[in-house]
Parts: C-alpha cells; structure tokens; sequence
C-alpha cells in the first residue's frame, strides 16, 4: 500500500523516545524508490492521456499517486529532522564526541552534520564577548558550590582546576566543587548524591 | 534568582570600573535578570541585548580576578564563587535559549532579519548569532539536498517550505512595569474588548498583543 513504508518508518523513530535507533538505510532507500517510481507513473500517464474517454480515469490515478508521493516525502524529512533533533540534545549532553554505541547508529551524512553543527556552536562560543564563554557547563541553576559525587568507575587521576591531583578509584566518595565535576556527571563518570 | 547585591558591589570597589557611570552593577543585574526571564518565556525571539551581556561578562572576569586574589582561609571567598557562579548561569542560560530559539525557527528567522534590513531597522540577532543562523541553515540545506537528491524533480528548498513559526498567539504571564490604557486583548480583531493595566498588576495575556511592550521594555514577563 502506498504510505505504509513511511508510516513505518516514523513509528520506529517514535517508539525510542530518547536514544536513536539505528539509521534505518533500507527503509530510506525503499522509501525514496516508492517516490520515484510514482513520479515517473505519473510522468508517463500524464504523456499518454490523451483526449479521449480515459483522461478522467487517469486523471484520479495521478492525484492519488500525486498525494501519496508528497506523504512519503514528509514522512523522509520528518524522520530526518528529528533525528537531527536528537543528535543537537546529544551535543549538548555528551559534547563534541559521541560515545562509539551512538555514533554505530548513525549515517555518515548524519555525522558530517554533526560535526559542522559542532563547528558552528563552537565558532559561536568563542565569539561571545573577549575570549569566549563556554555555554555547554552550567546547566543547571548553582545551588552549593561543593557537591559530593560518588565515582561510577575506574577513571584514574583527574587535576582539579587549582592544580590538585585526585585518584578516582570506582566507589569512591568525592565533595568537590559543582563546576569541576559537573561534565564527568554527564560523562557518566560521577554520580550526584544527596 | 535572590542576588545579594551588597556582594557585586562590594568586589567592584575594589576594581574601579569607572567605565559604567551612568548604571550600578545592582541596575545591571536587574536589567540581565529582566532580559533573562523575557526570553525566557517569550515565544519568539527577542532584539538582543548584547549590552548587557557584555558588562555582565565583563563584571564576571573581573569579580573573578578579585576572588583569586583573596587567599583560600578567607570565608567570604566560597560566597563570592557562588555568586559569580548564579551570574554565569543567568548569562549562559540566557544566550542558549535564544540559541535554541534559533535553531527551532532559523528559516522564520532569517527572513523576518532580512525584512528589518530592507526597512533599515536593527536586527534582532546579534551579529554573532547571525553568523550562527546563517551556518545552521547552510548545514541544514546541505543535509538535506543529500538525502533528497534520490529524485530530480524535489528541489533543495524542500526542507524549509513547510516553516516552523513561533506561536505568537500564545498566552503568557505579565507584570506591568507602567500604567497603560486601553490595550487591545485581542489585536487582530479591530473591535476587541480594550484592557486598562494598572502598573504593578499581574495578567494572563495573549502574546502577541503586548509584543511591542515587552520590546519596549513596559511590562515583563514573569
């Protein structure tokens, strides 16, 4: 049925809500022959209709194939710019490298997009007022200076910015300052405890 | 966000910054702080306010240059990192929203930019972030002309013909910073019920009727 692919396609990406289900090429590539294939029935349709009888009948045949052509082209650009979506939230998440198990999933276009809008962001960054501003930190509103951080895994030293040398050991109970652990937080690295 | 003030100015004591005259670090704050929430809860994206970024910057790096200078017994010092700290937060939380703002509607955006240019009135965007929108919908039609080069007849312009708007007919909360009579609660009707708003008072509005008095300045948005 004509559609159904495309329908397909945008309920896979719905059903994972927050990560991003693996670039779907075949589905795409099905997709993008159906669209084809009805334009070019419609282009030799519409040259063989002629004046006679048949033109009404031809002519609903076209608008249908016309209609479904133009579904399936929203449903390719809908997938396509959510899972853009996605990858922009994940920059701010994650910075500018992807863990390997995200980047597996992604179309080499995808990535090439990535890194252009990771340019651009970090271009921007450093346009801000003399030498830059780093917007990817301080997320969230500073309610202490000082939070305490137990360490998720073996990650070994780690400087702190007024030069003091840690062993992060897995288990192990840290209380330092929010700004100095707030990106291994979203690396994974720490964990915040209250 | 409750800023002690007394701290801000207190550091800046210390380093004369005798640039800023006419405006206190406590007016400055108050003005970000305005800025920040506007933007905030605005649906569309609002004239930049470069300005303010730029002393609030500016007010961070030299608060911080005085805060290294304090030695590391020195109580107040954890207090004067906390409060450099809500800055940074405000300005950053401030341009990324406007970024965010950006990349959801960078098409509505730049021909709404190119419109004022024509008419000769500032933009909206910052120089900086018109250089960002500029390469963020670059990016996009280049993906896009990638994915749907499969057929000759779609054309690059595809992506972008089906425009995200901001939904300026949202409602949103306002407090009246003056007293103003007789604004209309529905702008697009001629003959809309007129509102008076005493200064101070707190209302439930749509958007787009008291978008020229948030750009303004004239009421807030809370």
């Amino acid at each position: 049925m004509f559609g159904e692919k495309g329908y397909n396609l945008i309920k896979e990406l719905a059903r994972s809500e927050d990560n991003l289900p693996p670039y779907n090429s075949d589905l795409v590539n099905e997709i993008s022959h159906e669209i084809t294939k009805q334009f070019e029935e419609n282009r030799d349709d519409a040259q063989n209709s002629t004046i006679d009888g048949s033109e009404s009948l031809l002519l609903n045949t076209i608008r249908i194939r016309n209609g479904a052509s133009k579904r399936n082209i929203r449903c390719l650009m809908a997938y396509h710019y959510n899972r853009l979506k996605c990858l922009r939230t994940m920059r701010w998440e994650f910075g500018s490298i992807l863990p390997p198990d995200i980047k597996a999933n992604l179309s080499s276009d995808e990535l090439e997009w990535f890194s252009n809008y990771s340019k651009t962001l970090v271009n921007y960054m450093k346009s801000i007022g003399e030498d830059g501003i780093n917007l990817a930190v301080d997320l969230k509103p500073p309610k202490a200076l000082y939070i305490e951080v137990q360490c998720l895994v073996d990650y070994g030293r780690f400087e702190l910015s007024d030069g003091t040398m840690l062993l992060l050991k897995k288990n192990s109970r840290h209380y330092l300052p929010r700004s100095e652990c707030e990106e291994l937080i979203r690396q994974g690295v720490f964990k915040h405890i209250s | 966000m409750d800023l002690d003030d007394t701290n801000l100015e207190d550091l800046n004591d210390s380093n004369d910054s005798e640039d800023y005259v006419h405006i206190t670090p406590a007016e400055v704050l108050e003005l970000m702080e305005e800025t920040w929430v506007n933007e905030k809860f605005a649906p569309e994206i609002l004239p930049n306010k470069t300005e303010v970024v730029d002393i609030i910057l500016e007010q961070i790096k030299s608060m911080e240059v005085n805060i290294k200078n304090l030695s590391n017994d020195d109580f107040t010092k954890n207090i004067y990192q906390l409060e450099v700290d809500k800055l940074r937060f405000m300005v950053t939380s401030y341009l990324r929203t406007r970024l965010e703002k950006i990349e959801s509607y960078v098409v509505h955006i730049l021909k709404e930019e190119e419109k004022r240019v024509e008419k000769g009135e500032s933009k909206y965007l910052s120089e900086q972030e018109y250089k960002f929108a500029q390469d963020y919908s670059r990016s996009m039609d280049r993906y896009f002309n990638k994915i749907m080069n499969f057929c000759p007849n779609l054309t690059s312009d595809t992506w972008s013909s089906k425009v995200i708007e901001p939904n300026n007919n949202s409602f949103v909360f306002m407090k009246s910073k003056k007293t103003i009579e007789g604004l209309p609660i529905d702008i697009t009707n001629a003959d809309s019920d007129l509102v008076d708003i005493k200064s101070g008072s707190r209302v439930i509005i749509c958007y787009s009727s008291i978008e020229e008095l948030v750009k303004n300045g004239d009421v807030n948005l809370i």
